[in-house]
């Protein structure tokens, strides 16, 4: 053997080995949910939500700092209908803009427009883009927390889409029961804030009875700096009214009181560093004791501060209804809190998690959902195989009878090519899904069309009057750059494929890609190499089998 | 062994206005049959994918008649779910239930419409009635292990990680048995080794009901105009793309029949597609992408050639239509070869594959027969056309590879 031969069979065993160590043993060979069985989400984040609650959120900083300034006549409103797009500051003396114009200077991503009245400022386009980015990180992060502590094995959770506001949450093995809890346990926000009852509600625990009782006590307007928050009908409620508690859940939730709460969130998720259910020894009542960081402590003992000072009431709102109105009787410091509202014991639970994974700025929408049974993906993938194995047997039984030896240079290219195939996968982490497998058997049948060309132009080189060698020579010189052209633009295709689609067909994608790829590689580098080395032991040869 | 034992000389060019109008005919009347412009009642059949919907798979023990089926589905307020009936193994029926989005409906609606239409189903499911143990087909493995790491039907002593090593297994091999035809049918079918206690508490706890829900899929209607869209964008690309590489590494004449050979490719696969009554998925469009990069791989080895050829002297002298005949000639048996291959394989797939590879393969199939014969019959004549309508002085043989 010569040297030149020996470094070739060293490359190519070289590869063989390093992609065999990618996928073997089988067992590392990932399957899609689609052979495997699972369910999938697709969830978008609602990330304009989360520029309202930075537009809320500023707001209520705004008033702060005007009233130390002290511009305390100036009131702060969220501007825009239906949805809010800026802050609007009124009723600021004219004497007292280059104040407003220092306050507003120190928020940074507005642009802050002046007229008679004060001012009005929108959140910069950079700054929203900004906001909505963290609002799909965070998203994200909350729901890997959140999945990872309800114990599935191997979720999947990427984020997509153009703005990453999409979020693909795969989860293997799940079936029908836990389908339903996952998805609320997802999309809930889990927001949960603190804030004061209105001093202008007089209702106290009671609350208005309906939504429009309340609207007509305030003359049909809200006022300024508050809304009007449900509070749901409680377990214990129901109890005490003699009702059958067990159907609760399965009726409509009915609001039993409406009541007016500032729009100022004192304490928010974000400040909760733990929270857990526990049962109240008295009651026998599912709660949730929760603690809060240094920040939501001093908070929340501002909080209760004022609500024992002014007798006011505090209202704990989960996702936008009120769970409890709790009095205070001195300030608490410390942030070691409970909270016992009309929970039952998996209600608490979910909550405690959902509290526990901080909260989210933004809620999610469902745009997929997809669940798939073990056994179609059994079935699916017993008859894609048989197809793929039929299609690559009357292949390599075609090119046997039809170009004798060299038919057999075709099965050894082939052969290193599905090991290359397979490699390449397995070092991708590729997932396997139903459209791959058949992505598998195609490019097997494409790459071979590489080798018939080759053959065929051998054949005609010699049917020229070429020597055995002159054939070999020009045959793959000439062929050369129609291989490579002819791969580049199924190239083309097949990563538009990747870039296009989503789940089975990016299997499908990567799979084909990858094909090509070691297509290429075979056809050009190891049939030429089987060539030249049976030329080396047989110099001179009149003949070639082909 | 051969195809051609002497080179072929088959006057190709001769019948390209013919070839042209036949072919573009057939599209033509698969266009008028399919009625793409009359929206929703056209005969386009398109996937939940693109619409937004329902797209259920389901499975009964037993013999429940699609009538049944539908006629429940209707009278729960579901007249326009379509039901379709899929082949299953004896004693089972297969269907496949699809429920287009209305406009304006959002996920709740989905939700509840789920789970109206599990319960209709539920309720046809006459098998277990009334019996008001847990149905162990539907279980999740999940929540049978936790079951049974409450109950502790084995006793087993330690926490609860102990407790999980010891029933996971077991439940992972009655979901094993279970998946092999998605319903278990008798308490038999359980896996003969299970502990005494374990496979008596299964016999007496949990019965064995007639429905799985197979395959689920709900699709949001916001985002099937967005499918609509990246398919289209995928494909104006990847002929874009293809256009530019074919003009770069050969001429216009060859671009602009490539790209009309791959048009005629996509609208004919396309046309018979609907015409046949698949229906239009995420994976179907996939393999019409492939289908444009395979048909182009075809087409550049006859372009090939004839660039090939218009070097050489001999061909100095004759007209283009020779040029390019005695190209696609000595190329013929290369071109079916290659075709044949890839087309075993389509077939392959298309008959053995399965009913999700069905639809998948069909263009493949019909792509490489016209990715073949457009080769020769609509790239080759545009080039020739071209060249002749807009003459340049050796355009032809200005590039070289």
């Amino acid at each position: 053997m010569t040297k030149r031969s020996f470094w070739r069979l060293a490359v190519t065993l070289f590869i063989c080995g390093v992609c065999a160590f990618f996928f073997l043993p089988l067992s590392k060979v990932r399957l899609g949910l689609d052979l495997k069985g699972g369910v999938h989400f697709e969830l978008e984040v609602q990330s304009h939500e989360a520029l309202e609650a930075d537009l809320r959120d500023t707001a209520d900083r705004l008033q702060d700092r005007l009233k130390e300034k002290g511009l305390a006549d100036a009131s702060v409103h969220l501007d825009g209908s239906p949805r809010p797009i800026g802050v609007r500051i009124e009723g600021v003396p004219a004497d007292q803009k280059a104040v407003l114009e220092k306050v507003t200077g120190t928020f940074g991503g507005f642009d802050t427009n002046f007229d008679a009245q004060g001012a009005l400022m929108v959140q910069k386009a950079s700054y929203q883009k900004l906001l909505k980015e963290d609002a799909g990180k965070r998203a994200l992060q909350i729901i890997e927390n959140r999945v990872n502590q309800f114990g599935v094995a191997e979720p999947e959770i990427t984020a997509s889409g153009a703005d990453g506001n999409r979020i693909v949450v795969e989860l293997p093995g799940v079936g029908e029961a836990e389908r339903e809890r996952i998805k609320n346990l997802l999309s809930t926000p889990g927001r949960l804030e603190q804030r004061l009852k209105s001093k202008l509600d007089p209702t106290g625990y009671k609350g208005f009875p309906t939504r429009e009782a309340a609207l007509t006590f305030f003359k049909g307007q809200v006022p300024p700096n508050t809304e009007l928050l449900p509070e749901p009908e409680s377990e214990r409620d129901l109890r005490r009214a003699g009702k059958d508690v067990a159907v609760k859940g399965k009726v409509e939730e009915k609001f039993k009181s409406w009541h007016l709460v500032e729009t100022k969130v004192y304490v928010d998720g974000g400040d909760i560093s733990d929270a857990h259910r526990a049962v109240n020894p008295t009651t026998d009542a599912s709660e949730i004791n929760f603690t809060l960081n240094r920040k939501g402590a001093d908070d929340f003992s501002t909080l209760t501060g004022i609500a024992s000072e002014e007798g006011r009431l505090i209202s704990i709102v989960l996702d936008r209804k009120i769970v409890s109105n709790l009095s205070c009787k001195e300030k608490i410091p410390g942030g070691s809190v409970r909270v016992s509202g009309s929970f039952t014991k998996e209600d608490a639970d979910d909550f405690a998690l959902k509290l526990k994974s901080g909260a989210m700025r933004a809620s999610m929408k469902f745009l997929e959902e997809k669940s798939m049974g073990p056994s179609l993906g059994a079935d699916s993938i017993k008859s894609g195989v048989l197809a793929a194995l039929l299609g690559f047997g009357t292949i390599i039984v075609g090119m046997l009878i039809y170009y004798k030896w060299s038919g057999l240079n075709a099965i050894v290219a082939l052969t290193v090519n599905l090991i290359v195939m397979l490699g390449l996968l397995g070092s991708f982490n590729a997932v396997i899904t139903l459209p791959g497998i058949a992505g598998f058997a195609l490019t097997l049948g494409m790459a071979v069309d590489a080798n018939i060309l080759i053959f065929e132009r051998i054949r005609e080189e010699l049917k020229n009057g070429k020597s055995v060698a002159g054939a070999i020579q020009t045959g793959f010189d000439r062929v050369f750059w129609t291989i490579v052209d002819s791969h580049v633009t199924q190239l083309f295709s097949a990563m538009l494929l990747f870039i296009f689609g989503t789940g089975p067909v990016k299997g499908f994608a990567v799979t084909l890609t990858v094909g090509i790829v070691a297509s290429l590689f075979t056809s050009i580098y190891i049939s030429r190499f089987i060539y030249d080395w049976i030329l080396e032991r047989h110099p001179g040869t009149k003949t070639l089998s082909v | 062994m051969r195809i051609f034992d002497n080179l072929p000389h088959i006057d190709f060019m001769k019948y390209k206005a013919r070839a042209l109008s036949i072919s573009w005919g057939i599209i033509l009347i698969c266009l008028v049959a399919a009625q793409p412009w009359k929206g929703s009642e056209s005969h386009v059949k398109l996937g939940m994918q693109f619409t937004g919907g329902i797209d259920m798979q389901v499975r009964f023990k037993g013999d429940v008649q699609q009538d049944t089926v539908r006629a429940a589905l209707g009278k729960g307020g579901l007249a326009d779910a379509a039901v379709v009936s899929y082949g299953a193994p004896t004693g089972f029926r297969d269907y496949s239930i699809k429920v287009k989005a209305r406009k304006g409906q959002d996920e709740k609606d989905s939700t509840a419409q789920i789970n109206k239409i599990r319960n209709i189903l539920r309720a046809l499911d006459h098998t277990t009635s009334g019996d008001p143990r847990l149905d162990l087909n539907t279980e999740s493995a999940l929540a049978l292990t936790d079951q049974w790491m409450k109950s502790n039907p084995l006793n087993i002593q330690g926490d609860e990680t102990a407790l999980r090593i010891a029933y996971e297994p077991l439940v992972k091999k009655i979901v094993d048995a279970r998946d092999k035809s998605a319903l278990l049918t008798s308490y038999s079918q359980l896996p003969s080794d299970l502990p005494k206690v374990l496979a008596d508490l299964v016999q007496k706890n949990y019965r064995l009901g007639g429905l799985a829900f197979q395959k689920q899929e709900s699709f949001s209607p916001s985002i099937s105009g967005e499918w609509t869209r990246k398919t289209l964008t995928a494909v104006a690309w990847a002929l874009g793309a293809i256009m530019i590489y074919v003009m770069l590494r050969f001429t216009w004449s060859f671009a602009v029949g490539g790209i009309v050979s791959l048009i005629h490719d996509i609208l004919m696969a396309v046309g018979l597609f609907t015409l046949f009554g698949f229906e239009y998925s995420v994976p179907v469009v996939a393999s019409f992408l492939i289908l444009i990069g395979y048909s182009m791989a075809d087409t550049i080895v006859v372009f090939d050639r004839i660039r090939e050829n218009s070097h050489k002297p001999e061909y100095r002298r004759t007209t283009i239509s020779q040029l390019v005949n005695d190209s696609i000639n000595q190329t013929l048996s290369r071109t079916i070869l290659t075709s044949l291959s890839v087309l075993f394989v389509a077939i392959c797939l298309f008959v053995w594959g399965g009913p999700a590879l069905r639809d998948l393969s069909f263009p493949l199939v019909i792509g490489v027969i016209t990715g073949t014969y457009s080769s020769i019959y609509i790239a080759s004549p545009v080039v020739v056309y071209w060249e002749k309508w807009f003459p340049r002085q050796d355009s032809l043989k200005q590039k070289h590879a």
